[in-house]
């Protein structure tokens, strides 16, 4: 990881908006964190950047209970946000890992998907209202209070998974949800050529799992036995009466899909969900890479394979998530000794990138990071969005060269 | 000229420039009308990027058009320039059951894209109550939103990746799955000023297994919305949840005669949909809620035929409102849901100050009001009393802590009623991404900002 020379942690909006000012003017970097739990997406902090922290940002500026709405600020850890939502058995899918440290500001910025938007909506659907600090200092709020908008345009879509390149977050209005009465957990060791056909009946089932992986490695983070294609945790989430129907066709969809072993937890249902989504950033010392591909249900399991098999041809040892219900494919490479690791991750990385174009980087504190295509095949409208860079931090004060095309 | 250029570029047939036929393009369902110099019906995004780089050539500006059923005048031209209409581009494209999606032409409209993916099991989920004429690309255009957007969300929840056609005439994509920033969230509901969509991958969801629909009336619209802001303070979020006023319950049922009760002073009508083991549990809650807050009578619809007819009688509210009064005005405001009683007192107050009659029927469940106000045109008075009361019931809901526009968009009605939400600062951010978008103003200028809203004249 690279030094950073001075770090602040400004305890007002407006605080932070006059040191964004003043770094603008003295053309100085400024790097932008929250808890740094998604430091592994994109590319690290430069030497001699100034960073900031939202740390100080933490309160809690309005939960409206009966409106289903909150509004909060961007330091504020997800954990004692989704802590006092709960309170009024409510939630917001956010769904990122690490929720104790990770910051709800850090998990927006960083535009995390989490494995429940297929049910829910993604992060972005949550988030109602926004005050953001631009590089310039200009504290500026988008949308308001109040669950439906179309009143101009929508910049908290922009700011959103926009990496702190444009301005920093410094508070957030989200609309919550009812939490869920019940949660249930299924484990199943997955039987040989038993996964296209459970992936198929997963995906097609009406009582919908909340969310559905299949798993393979990842045992000190996840715990669980592999059958000998890995195995699947189902989370199902709903009503008692929803729990007991899910139950039943789960069963007979899987049964039918050959897959007959059932390991079903009530309590602890949520926790392992949590276990899972920490071990999307989980890494191994200095020597682990994990990339994402997100992409269509119905073409995930080959390219969750593909990356597999190339991991397995370069010798580097693989860990995967795949996110069934999302087509989201999640591979951490990495090899006991340290050297071959080095020696080999970045043909690996240019192997994996002719394979599967798309998959980004998003965990592994591997010192030669910044040589890897962290952010995958940059996007069509790549033109616009340095364009739209340029129009909101001309002088290239925010996480300069973090973002994707080098942004 | 630029009609013939059009014209030789995209054919005669495609160029409209007699006066009968522009006629037709200088309105949309907004009160104000204005010509344009030319419309033209292309068939592809080569012949939007063509029209675009002509339109750029001869300096004048482009408003792209789907159904013109906006009702903030989104869609009326700006002074001459060239109307772009996509009544020629409306096929679906692509059905992709399996990853539940389907790439579509703007020019579809809403209704006959979820008609023609209900063989697969699948529907569009945001759905106006013009959901029979208006089109894809205008859903876009406004975000619009629907009596089903309670749980499913607007239109932007339902779109994940756009072909537009930029202010050069270059066509480019977005998509949620590319890295980088979301533009394809920023650019629906932009009104068409940062760009011409020329095809969409739209999300679509799978039919429920089950479906109710239940009438619940009340004594006034009071106790109905105390009752929307017990429902949704219990927790319970149904899939539609739609308030009618007594004026506009009598005015429905003689249109529809769809059995709604017309002794009735409010009702609420109320859909959920999901599974069959849950249906149960969540009518017993609601009717409990309703029957505690002044609910008189509550009615399950039995029959598909029954929900379809109640739904009907909804989506065909402000049409029936023809036969009460010669015009009316549409406002469309939100304010947090614990406030719509209080905001349907002030409605009223607005209506007694001004001798006006106003009804009301709107998406309770997300706080967004639709108060109809009838008048005759005829009448200078009314029709001053008419514009003082929209902006009586627009103050009021800012007042509440709502916003101007829940889901029929800013355009020309309320451009300058923008900085009544947004100050300078925050306009400027809007300003910096249109300048990205549209550096030259060209698309559907006089749009949704405040008149004289330059970069310039904002900036210190
Ligand atoms: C009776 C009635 C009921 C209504 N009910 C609802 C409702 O329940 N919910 C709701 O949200 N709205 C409602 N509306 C308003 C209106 O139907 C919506 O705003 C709808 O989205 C407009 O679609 P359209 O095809 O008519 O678009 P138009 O009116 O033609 O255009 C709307 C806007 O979109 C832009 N646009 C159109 N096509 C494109 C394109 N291809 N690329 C870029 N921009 C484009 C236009 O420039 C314009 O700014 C209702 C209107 C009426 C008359």
């Amino acid at each position: 990881m690279s030094e950073t020379i001075e770090r602040l942690a400004p305890a007002s909006a407006e605080e932070l908006a006059a040191l964004l000012a003043s770094c603008d003017r003295d053309r100085r970097a400024v790097s932008v964190d929250g808890a740094g739990t998604l430091r592994g997406i994109g590319l690290p902090a430069q030497a001699g950047d100034l960073h900031v922290s939202t740390a100080k940002l933490k309160a809690m500026l309005a939960h409206e209970h009966a409106d289903l709405t909150a509004s909060v600020q961007c330091g504020m850890s997800l954990r004692a946000f989704s802590d006092a939502l709960a309170a009024y058995d409510q939630f917001v899918p956010l769904d990122a890992p690490l929720r104790k440290k990770a910051t709800v500001g850090g998990t927006l910025a960083a535009g995390w998907g989490g494995p429940r938007r297929h049910l829910f909506g993604r992060t972005r659907d949550y988030v109602i209202g926004s005050r953001i600090a631009l590089a310039d200092g200009t504290l500026a709020n988008a949308g308001g209070m109040v669950v439906k908008n179309v009143t101009g345009y929508d910049m908290s879509k922009l700011y959103v998974g926009s990496c702190g390149t444009l301005g920093v977050l410094v508070s957030v209005n989200l609309k919550t949800l009812p939490a869920p009465k019940a949660s249930r957990g299924f484990h199943h060791p997955l039987p040989l050529d038993s996964r296209p056909r459970a992936f198929a009946q997963l995906q097609s089932m009406t009582a919908t799992p909340a969310a559905a992986f299949w798993i393979e490695g990842f045992a000190k983070e996840f715990g669980g036995h592999d059958g000998d294609d890995g195995r699947l945790f189902v989370l199902m989430q709903g009503s008692d009466a929803f729990l007991d129907r899910a139950t039943r066709d789960l069963r007979s969809g899987l049964g039918k899909a050959g897959v007959p072993e059932t390991h079903v937890v009530d309590a602890g249902a949520n926790e392992a969900f949590e276990r899972l989504c920490d071990a999307y950033v989980a890494t191994v010392d200095e020597r682990s890479i994990t990339y994402r591909s997100a992409g269509d249900p119905s073409d995930v399991e080959g390219r969750a394979l593909a990356m597999r098999a190339l991991a397995r041809r370069f010798e580097l040892r693989a860990d995967s998530i795949c996110d069934v219900m999302n087509g989201d494919a999640i591979l951490r490479v990495s090899d006991p000794d340290a050297r071959g690791f080095t020696a080999k991750i970045e043909i690996f990385d240019d192997a994996l990138h002719d394979d599967v174009p798309d998959a980004q980087v998003i965990a592994g504190d591997f010192a030669g990071r910044s040589n890897l295509n962290v952010w995958g095949a940059p996007p069509a409208a790549i033109d616009k969005m340095r364009a739209l860079k340029l129009r909101f931090d001309p002088n290239g004060t925010l996480n300069p060269g973090r973002f994707v095309g080098g942004i | 000229m630029l009609a013939e250029r059009l014209a030789d570029a995209l054919g005669a047939d495609a160029v409209k420039t007699a006066p009968e036929d522009l006629a037709v393009y200088a309105f949309d369902a907004y009160s104000e009308s204005r010509l344009p110099a030319a419309v033209v019906l292309p068939t592809s995004a080569r012949d939007v990027a063509a029209i675009v780089r002509l339109a750029r050539a001869c300096g004048e500006p482009i408003v792209a058009r789907g159904a013109g059923t906006g009702l903030c005048g989104g869609a009326i031209p700006a002074a001459g320039g060239v109307v772009v209409s996509f009544a020629r581009m409306n096929r679906l494209l692509e059905l992709d059951p399996r990853n539940r999606r389907a790439r579509v032409q703007p020019g579809l409209i809403n209704l006959d894209l979820s008609k023609k993916v209900a063989g697969a099991g699948l529907f569009y989920a945001p759905d106006p109550s013009s959901q029979k004429a208006c089109t894809i690309g205008g859903n876009i255009g406004t975000n619009a939103g629907g009596p089903h957007c309670l749980t499913y969300g607007t239109t932007v929840n339902h779109v994940l990746a756009l072909e537009l056609v930029d202010d050069t005439g270059e066509v480019y994509t977005t998509s949620l799955d590319d890295a980088g920033y979301d533009l394809t969230g920023a650019l629906v509901g932009s009104e068409g000023t940062l760009g011409i969509v020329t095809s969409a991958w739209v999300r679509l969801l799978r039919l429920p297994e089950a479906t109710r629909v239940w009438v619940a009336t009340f004594g006034d619209v009071e106790a109905a919305s105390e009752a929307v802001s017990a429902i949704v303070g219990h927790g319970i979020v149904p899939t539609a949840l739609e308030m009618m006023d007594g004026l506009m319950i009598r005015t429905v049922e003689a249109a529809f005669h769809s059995g709604f009760p017309v002794d009735a002073e409010a009702l609420l009508l109320i859909e959920n949909a999901g599974f069959e083991d849950d249906m149960d549990d969540c009518e017993r809650a609601i009717e409990k809620i309703c029957k505690a807050n002044g609910g008189l009578t509550w009615r399950t619809a039995r029959s598909q035929a029954e929900r379809d007819g109640l739904w009907a009688a909804r989506k065909g509210a402000f049409g029936a409102a023809g036969r009460i009064a010669p015009n009316t005005y549409l406002q469309d405001v939100v304010v947090p849901r614990t406030k719509l009683p209080k905001m349907l007192k002030l409605v009223d107050e607005a209506a007694a100050a001004h001798d006006l009659t106003i009804g009301n029927v709107f998406h309770a469940g997300d706080g967004n009001l639709h108060p109809l106000i009838m008048y005759d045109k005829r009448d200078k008075r009314q029709v001053a009393a008419v514009v003082d009361a929209g902006d009586q019931i627009l103050s009021a809901a800012v007042d509440l802590g709502g916003t101007i526009s829940g889901e029929h968009g800013i355009g020309f009605e309320k451009r300058d009623t923008l900085a009544r939400i947004f100050d300078d600062a925050d306009i400027d951010t809007m300003l910096r991404l249109r300048d990205v978008f549209d550096t030259g103003r060209r698309f559907n200028p006089d749009k949704i900002f405040p008149r004289g809203a330059s970069c310039a004249e904002l900036r210190p």
